[in-house]
């Protein structure tokens, strides 16, 4: 039977997998990285292992306090950690008491992080706060031309005395004529003005100029042109990032990310799409929601640089495109049903006190171009991120993995989109024992020495399957023979060390397989995955590869010729590339060809934040590429059906 | 029954040379063709229907099973005698308004044509006054209605209340189903019905027909 196809194993360890000769190697390998968790605010960093508390948050920029530099003497970088931890060091049994040592509490200069850990520290403590987020990825190279630039000003003597001058040129006049030819048009809005005597004579006619277009915000302090940053923000229906980006050198200051709060009104687009439609007030509850977790992300953002609101005077956000109507408070209902129209596309730039976010008065949001309902601006800034608009030759695919699938591929020649409605299975949701990426969640799963094993973000017992450890798991099943290609759950009929029969359980007509027994679990009941989950992954999977295998058509082009692939998404993080072909969710690639592009959205909204260029680049795209509604074509369902079985030949 | 079991199992595995070889054995035997049909195809599909309902096949087995049906009714059909086919009941089926899901209604209608229903398919993105005005002109027994975003189930009561305005509720027996829609729901809005899955489906409307 389907069996026969799939080659035995050779001691093959699913955690090491071979790849050919020659190819770069993937994930694994690699320096070891583990999960630091740090509480309350649900933080979470992935370090390299063997670092000390201290060390791991210091790359991040965290305080913890403190004042002897981690040389273990002051005693005050205290954390508790909440995950069990060895036994404290000599330093920490002299610095603190036994009662403290007892409830887990060590300090962070002196605690190894060697697995997975979870630790509190005292609010009061809270300088800083940041939450794990891929910042590596690669950024093409950008020439900075911030949106809103400052400029030093300094108005000549002979200016200032006024009544003896012979021109009577007023304030702006005068700011004006320093400024030629560059500014002759200069506006500055009523509060600028408003503001501007008293700010001209504090700084004695010489200061920084902020400038937007041909518009003066404000007119500064001179040693305000060092405090020069700029907010992104990636509006996800799950989470919202928010990034604090120092507009001088282009660095990252701070991250803080939060759970979109609209989640208790349901995980996906159409949800929220369902409420806004069905709730007279539902827009503004949504908008409102919003608005209180940007404005509360943006105030730990500030806390981090030492800054405040007013500093801030551009802010670049991208989301999807409901996400992004929801922002602007424009209501997103069109999006729900055919032909899901949203109201605009266009990108925009508004005033941030219009949409209720808290900066300067004067300071400006853009909100980046779409190109359909569900085509949004993410996938716009992915498409930024991923260099692909500059690209002449190669050919990129890029695959935007979370509930919606959202790919792209081609270059500047060309680039074709769509959107494959991959379900929420991918994000562990539709899944019996699935869950989203937090602690407790098996992120990761291997078979080595004939043992399945796995990893659990936060180090504690397993509460449940997210999205990479269900495609690990399936890739993992579907190489020991106990899934079969058609998805069967099913006792293996090969023999040999990576066969889990003993793990197959009957239930009601068909078999599940047991992950984790009651005792395992962290919830003290057993974790199956069930031969619904494997269909519900069928589905997820079989839409995305259909929605490449389209694209790929459109182009003309086959997998050979695509020259990088992209991954990005809450699942395309951290989904095992090996594991991803396995299960057919992406076509056999030279795995050296594949890379994650970490936060790509955030990303691509950055590179708009700090080059003009950039924003004319995303507008230009939402214009340029080509959209195929893939509900609407006929030949859809053909490739769909084609790619809900699972790939016959194994990879590894 | 056993009669056409190689028959029924080739079917169920979706083995088209084979089922083909098979049912033109039955037809070179003198078999009857009603009985080829009955006991042999719709049997071996009420299988098939079973087995998507247990999880035990999916999609592309079910559709090769269904493709193998049709291949084998190729060879039976010419030789129907005139008022020989006894439909079991007549059916139309579409998508609801706004929703452009085709698949799992595809299903559906392929399994109904399996289990011997005469099918309607109306497509997707099928408006109530559409789903009224083919109801009226084919006089269906069962008006079935899919839905796969909850953003458009509402345009399934509204389908319902259109049929209810045209004064032809009565003659027809509405079922429903799709990825949201639940059986709780099908007694909300009224419908006579519910098919969680393809398979469910068509035994529903099998009860809806009194025959089972």
């Amino acid at each position: 039977m389907e069996n026969s196809d799939i080659k035995e194993p050779q001691g093959t360890k699913l955690g090491k997998r071979k790849l050919p000769l020659g190819s770069p190697q993937v994930r694994k390998t690699r320096t070891r990285y583990v999960w630091l968790n740090v509480l309350p605010d649900d933080l979470w960093l992935k370090v390299r292992e063997g670092e000390t508390i201290s060390e791991a948050i210091h790359d991040e920029n965290i305080e913890l306090g403190g004042d002897c530099g981690g040389l273990g003497k002051c005693g005050k970088c205290r954390v508790k950690v909440l995950s069990s931890v060895g036994p404290p060091t000599v330093v920490e049994e002299e610095l603190l008491s036994e009662d403290e040592l007892q409830q887990g509490i060590r300090l962070a200069c002196r605690t190894i992080v060697d697995k997975d850990l979870v630790i509190h520290r005292d609010e009061a403590d809270f300088e800083t706060e940041y939450f794990q987020i891929l910042k590596t990825g690669h950024r093409p190279l950008v020439h900075p031309d911030p949106l809103v630039t400052k400029r030093l000003v300094t108005l000549p003597l002979d200016f200032q005395e006024d009544s003896l001058s012979s021109e009577w040129l007023s304030d702006l006049d005068r700011i004006k004529l320093v400024m030629l030819p560059e500014y002759k048009d200069l506006i500055a809005p009523l509060n600028c003005l408003r503001s501007l005597p008293r700010m001209l004579k504090e700084t004695s006619f010489s200061g920084a100029a902020v400038l937007h277009q041909n518009f003066m915000l404000a007119w500064q302090k001179q040693e305000e042109l060092g405090c020069y940053y700029g907010l992104v923000f990636d509006l996800g229906t799950c989470t919202l990032v928010g990034k604090l980006i120092n507009l001088l050198d282009g660095s990252e200051t701070a991250v803080v990310s939060c759970l979109n709060s609209q989640m208790r009104y349901g995980s996906n687009v159409i949800s929220r799409l369902q409420y806004v439609k069905e709730h007279p007030h539902g827009l503004e509850s949504f908008h409102d929601l919003m608005m209180k977790d940007i404005n509360r992300i943006t105030k730990r953002l500030f806390k981090a640089a030492n800054i405040g609101p007013e500093d801030i005077f551009i802010a670049v956000a991208a989301g999807n495109t409901t996400m992004q109507h929801l922002l602007l408070s424009i209501d997103p209902s069109g999006i729900a049903e055919a032909p899901f129209s949203p109201v605009l596309t266009d990108g925009l730039v508004v005033r941030a006190r219009e949409v209720d976010l808290l900066l300067h008065p004067e300071a400006l949001l853009y909100v980046m171009p779409t190109k359909s309902g569900y085509v949004g601006g993410d996938l716009i800034s992915v498409i930024l991120a991923s260099g692909a608009a500059e690209q002449d030759d190669d050919i990129i695919l890029g695959l935007d993995l979370g509930t919606n699938g959202e790919i792209f591929l081609g270059n500047r020649k060309r680039l074709v989109t769509c959107s494959a409605a991959a379900g929420p299975a991918l994000e562990g949701a539709a899944i019996s024992n699935g869950m989203i990426a937090k602690a407790g969640a098996i992120e990761d799963v291997y078979i080595e020495d004939g043992e399945l094993r796995y990893q659990i973000i936060g180090n504690i017992k397993p509460k449940g399957l997210c999205g990479s450890g269900l495609v690990d798991l399936v890739a993992a099943l579907l190489h020991s023979g106990n899934i079969s290609y058609q998805g069967l759950i099913q006792r293996s009929r090969k023999s040999g060390p990576n066969v889990q029969n003993e793990k197959i359980v009957k239930h009601a007509g068909t078999y599940n397989f047991l992950v984790a027994t009651s005792e395992e679990s962290y919830n003290q009941r057993p974790i199956y995955l069930t031969q619904k989950d494997v269909r519900e992954l069928q589905l997820a999977k079989g839409a995305v590869a259909a929605g490449i295998s389209m694209l790929m058509e459109e182009m003309g082009i086959r997998t050979d010729d695509i020259a990088h692939v992209y991954l990005a998404g809450a699942l395309g993080n951290y989904v095992d590339v090996m594991s991803a072909m396995r299960i057919g969710l992406i076509p056999d690639f030279d795995p050296g060809i594949v890379s994650s592009l970490g936060n790509a959205a955030s990303t691509g909204a950055s590179m708009v934040l700090l080059s003009k260029n950039y924003w004319q680049m995303a507008n230009n795209l939402s214009d340029f590429i080509e959209h195929i509604e893939l509900s609407s074509r006929l030949d859809f369902n053909q490739y769909f059906v084609e790619h809900i079985d699972f790939p016959k030949a194994n990879l590894w | 029954m056993s009669e056409f079991k190689a028959l029924i199992e080739a079917v169920t595995k979706g083995d088209i040379s084979k089922a083909v070889a098979e049912t033109q054995k039955a037809i070179d035997a003198g078999g009857f063709i009603q009985a080829i049909i009955d006991e042999g195809l719709i049997a071996a599909m009420d299988e098939v229907g079973d087995n998507f309902s247990k999880g035990t096949i999916f999609v592309p087995q079910m559709l090769r099973s269904a493709k193998t049906m049709q291949e084998c009714m190729k060879l039976l059909e010419p030789l129907l005698k005139e008022g020989d086919t006894s439909s079991k009941g007549k059916v139309i089926i579409g998508t609801v308004k706004g929703d452009l899901h085709d698949i799992g209604k595809n299903l559906v209608a392929m399994m109904m044509e399996g289990a011997g229903f005469t099918v309607t398919d109306l497509g997707v993105d099928v408006s109530p006054e559409k789903f009224v005005q083919k109801a009226q002109e084919v006089e269906p027994d069962i008006v079935a209605i899919s839905a796969l975003l909850s953003t458009t189930m509402p345009a399934m009561p509204q389908t319902i209340e259109a049929l209810q305005k045209a004064g032809i509720r009565d003659k027809v027996k509405v079922i429903i189903g799709g990825a949201p829609v639940t059986a709780k729901y099908a007694q909300e809005i009224k419908a006579d019905s519910y098919g969680a899955d393809a398979g469910s489906a068509v035994t529903e409307a099998k009860k809806l027909m009194g025959i089972s």
